[in-house]
């Protein structure tokens, strides 16, 4: 199905159009991420709508449109946002692969220094992996950490 | 977009008139229905929700991908695990703040509980989007 001219359209309604028109996509694709020593892992889990947005394309607006809101909110004076246009009116992502929406997905969700030198530590801080590879139950959720002997085959959080 | 209608105004024949910022004004702009009984959560259905953090036990951050105005937008919810388990999400305004991209709740059974893990969870936003 061909995306419709939406650049100026506002965002929300894109979504709407994406809901009525795209399947849903549930990606296999987990990041599993850690923000600060003291806390167990944390895992990101794209929502399905949405990957069928990114995957389609001419919907969803760059990222750093979200970068931009957020630098705007964290200023102490911040009331309401007044750069929303920038979510309609700057022009929309083309179509990504499944990874490249990840990519995305992290810039956007995931803190930025976490993402920025996830791998610069003494272990990554960052992975992404497939569900498969992620206990299959909750047991010890609280104590899941990302394993420090990383292999591509293996369960990457423990 | 293609079948726009600019109204102000919505009447039905018997039952009166409407303006049509009512129906804007109170339709959640974001929801998503959450299956947490597998080994990460996933989102069943939603609209505006761009993914789902699992922090830990019992405690997930949705965001947004049409973000809200600023952080004052409200939130309904509710979860369970059986029928008679029911989670409430508890958004931590004074350790988790909200923000207008995202939001972070816990599950939990009562005042001051621990956060536990649910079958199912759900939760609609309302307010003004950006």
């Amino acid at each position: 199905m061909q995306t419709p001219q939406f650049q100026g359209t506002h965002l929300f309604d894109r979504l709407c159009w994406a809901k009525e028109n795209l399947d849903a996509v549930q990606s296999d694709y987990r990041v599993v991420y850690e923000d600060s020593i003291d806390e167990c892992a944390k895992i990101l889990v794209p929502d399905p709508n949405w990957m069928a947005c990114a995957l389609q394309g001419g919907i969803l607006p760059p990222v750093q449109v979200y970068w931009e809101l957020a630098k705007d909110e964290a200023k102490p004076d911040f009331v309401k946002h007044t750069r929303g246009h920038l979510l309609h009116n700057t022009k929309p992502v083309e179509a990504m692969t499944e990874e490249q929406a990840i990519e995305y997905l992290i810039m956007k969700d995931c803190p930025q220094h976490v993402w920025r030198d996830y791998d610069s530590g003494n272990k990554p801080k960052m992975v992404i992996c497939r569900k498969e590879q992620l206990p299959a139950t909750r047991e010890w959720r609280n104590a899941w950490k990302i394993t420090d002997e990383l292999a591509t085959d293996e369960t990457v959080a423990a | 977009m293609a079948g726009k209608i600019v109204a102000d105004q919505i009447e039905h024949s018997t039952a009166g008139s409407l303006d049509t910022s009512y129906v804007v004004n109170g339709s959640a702009k974001a929801w998503t229905n959450i299956n947490g009984s597998s080994g990460t959560p996933v989102a069943q259905d939603s609209l505006n929700n761009g993914s789902i953090t699992d922090n830990a036990a019992g405690d997930y951050t949705l965001s947004f991908t049409s973000t809200f105005g600023n952080a004052n937008y409200t939130h309904v919810g509710m979860g369970g695990n059986t029928d008679t388990a029911m989670r409430t999400p508890c958004q931590q305004k004074s350790s988790n703040a909200p923000a207008s991209g995202s939001s972070r709740y816990e599950l939990i059974v009562a005042n001051g509980s621990s956060p536990l893990d649910v079958a199912f969870f759900g939760v609609a936003n309302l307010g003004d989007l950006a």
